[in-house]
Parts: C-alpha cells; structure tokens; sequence
C-alpha cells in the first residue's frame, strides 16, 4: 500500500492506493491520521478509490483511524468504496459504524 | 532438531512450486499475496474471486504469523496451493500452539463491532466455501480453505 495525502476546504484527504493486508500497512494509516489529528486537522475523508482489496486488518485500521478522529470530536468519512470492500462492510455489519459516499466531494462537504 | 536449526536462519520466503514457506515476519505478508495471486491469475479465474482467496489467504497467514507463532522469527509459516476439479485448495500451517478460532466472539454482535481485532476468521468463513481448523501434527494451527474457482 502506497499512502499519499492532500488537504482541501480544511479537510484532510488521506488516499491510500493498492491493498491493506497487514505488515507495515498497518502503520502508516493510523500514524498518518494520528499526526493529523495532533496537528488539529481533525476532519478526514478517507478515499478508496484506488484500494483493491483489504482484509481484517484493514478493517481494524479504519476502526482506528475512527476512534482516533472521534476522540478528538472529529469526522471522519469513507469515500469511493469499492465494490469489493462494500462486501466486506456489509458482511461484518461495519457499514452500520462508517459513513460512506461515493464522491470525495460529497465526503468533504460531509466532514467539514 | 535440524529442522528447527533451519529455520532460525530463514530470513525470506522460500518458495517450492505451489508452496511457500515464510518466518514468522508479518513484512514478508504481501509476498504470500503475490504468491497465491500469480498462481490464480496463471489460470485465468475471476478477478473476484482472486480477491476473496488472496484476502483469505493473507488473513489466514497473518493469524499464523501473530496467534500462532507469536511473531517469533524462527517459526514458519506454510502455505500450500493444490488445484484440482475446478477448485483450490489451501492449507496454512503454523509451528505455534494450536489457536481454535472457531471459538472467539461473533465480530457483528454490537459489543464488538468497534473491536480492531477478531473478524479475520469471520470474513474467511464468509468468502470460501469450506474452512476447516485443525491441530497440526507438530502441535500448531493447520487451516485449510476451499474455494470453486467458477
């Protein structure tokens, strides 16, 4: 996985691009939104246009990026999901925890 | 004993036809991905169910590297591919202590949906169509998943 991030109307972008599997994936999100969040940028759309495929370890990560904005009473939204990880929300009923939209746009305007 | 030896000095994958062998090294997971996904794509299978088998098998793999061997460098993990009728067959196993994964709570009752950990074994259940955990006969976690290819 490849992580790259931009900010725009006070929201920060995170994309990362190709799987979340484990190893040092694991890391690099949740430090990124950390960094963000100690930095007062508490408002974060994650775009996964460009995510294959993750596992429960990717899972787990976006439950953590979560927590970490909502202690900080921040937002964070999903954009761009792609179909195969809509599946695996809506398997492991996690669809019930993140909000989601199908342009990073509409996510930004959600989080600002 | 010359075994365990062996594998102490494995610092990479090592890779016999359909099987890989790894260290308990949870960097070395993206190259089981690339394994088990050259194979499929070597036979023309659907990029779906590519997906579901590689997230599986990484989820599989990973359980092995941190359940089972506790992340301890001189353990293997194996995972081995066996084609046959239209099917794949997968069988991962640790050098850890037997860890029965059909026993943790259920990752969709409400308590434990904001849990980060203990999906795994639920998503793999979910996208193949048979799994199977069993003790290994060296004393770790031998699981074996089964997926049609069509």
């Amino acid at each position: 996985m490849k992580l790259t991030s931009r900010e725009q109307d006070g929201v920060v972008i995170l994309e990362p691009k190709g799987k979340i599997m484990g190893g040092p994936d694991a890391t690099a999100l949740k430090e990124s939104i950390r960094d963000y969040v100690n930095e007062d940028k508490k408002n974060v759309v994650i775009d996964l246009a460009e995510v294959d495929w993750m596992n429960s370890t990717g899972l787990g990560i976006l439950i953590s990026c979560l927590k970490t904005v909502k202690e900080a009473e921040g937002e964070l939204k999903l954009s761009n999901v792609t179909d195969k990880i809509k599946s695996l929300l809506t398997i492991t009923k996690l669809v019930t925890v993140f909000d989601a939209y199908d342009s990073t746009d509409e996510a930004i305007a959600a989080a600002k | 004993m010359r075994a365990a030896q062996a594998t102490a000095k494995m610092k990479g994958p090592e890779i016999h036809n359909n099987k890989i062998v790894i260290p308990s090294d949870q960097e070395l997971i993206a190259k089981v991905d690339e394994f088990v996904e050259t194979r499929l794509r070597d036979r023309n299978i659907d990029d779906s169910i590519i997906a579901d088998i590689a997230i599986c098998a990484t989820e599989v793999v990973n359980n092995g590297i941190i359940h089972g061997n506790k992340d301890d460098r001189s353990k293997t993990v194996t995972l081995e591919m066996v084609f046959s009728d239209g099917e794949v067959t997968i069988t991962v196993t640790d050098q850890g202590d037997f860890f029965d994964a059909n026993h943790i709570a259920s990752p969709v009752d409400d308590e434990n949906l904001m849990r980060e950990v203990g999906r795994g074994i639920f998503i793999v259940k979910n996208l193949m169509d048979q799994v199977d955990i069993e003790r290994a006969n060296g004393g770790g976690t031998r699981v074996i998943l089964i997926k049609k290819l069509k």
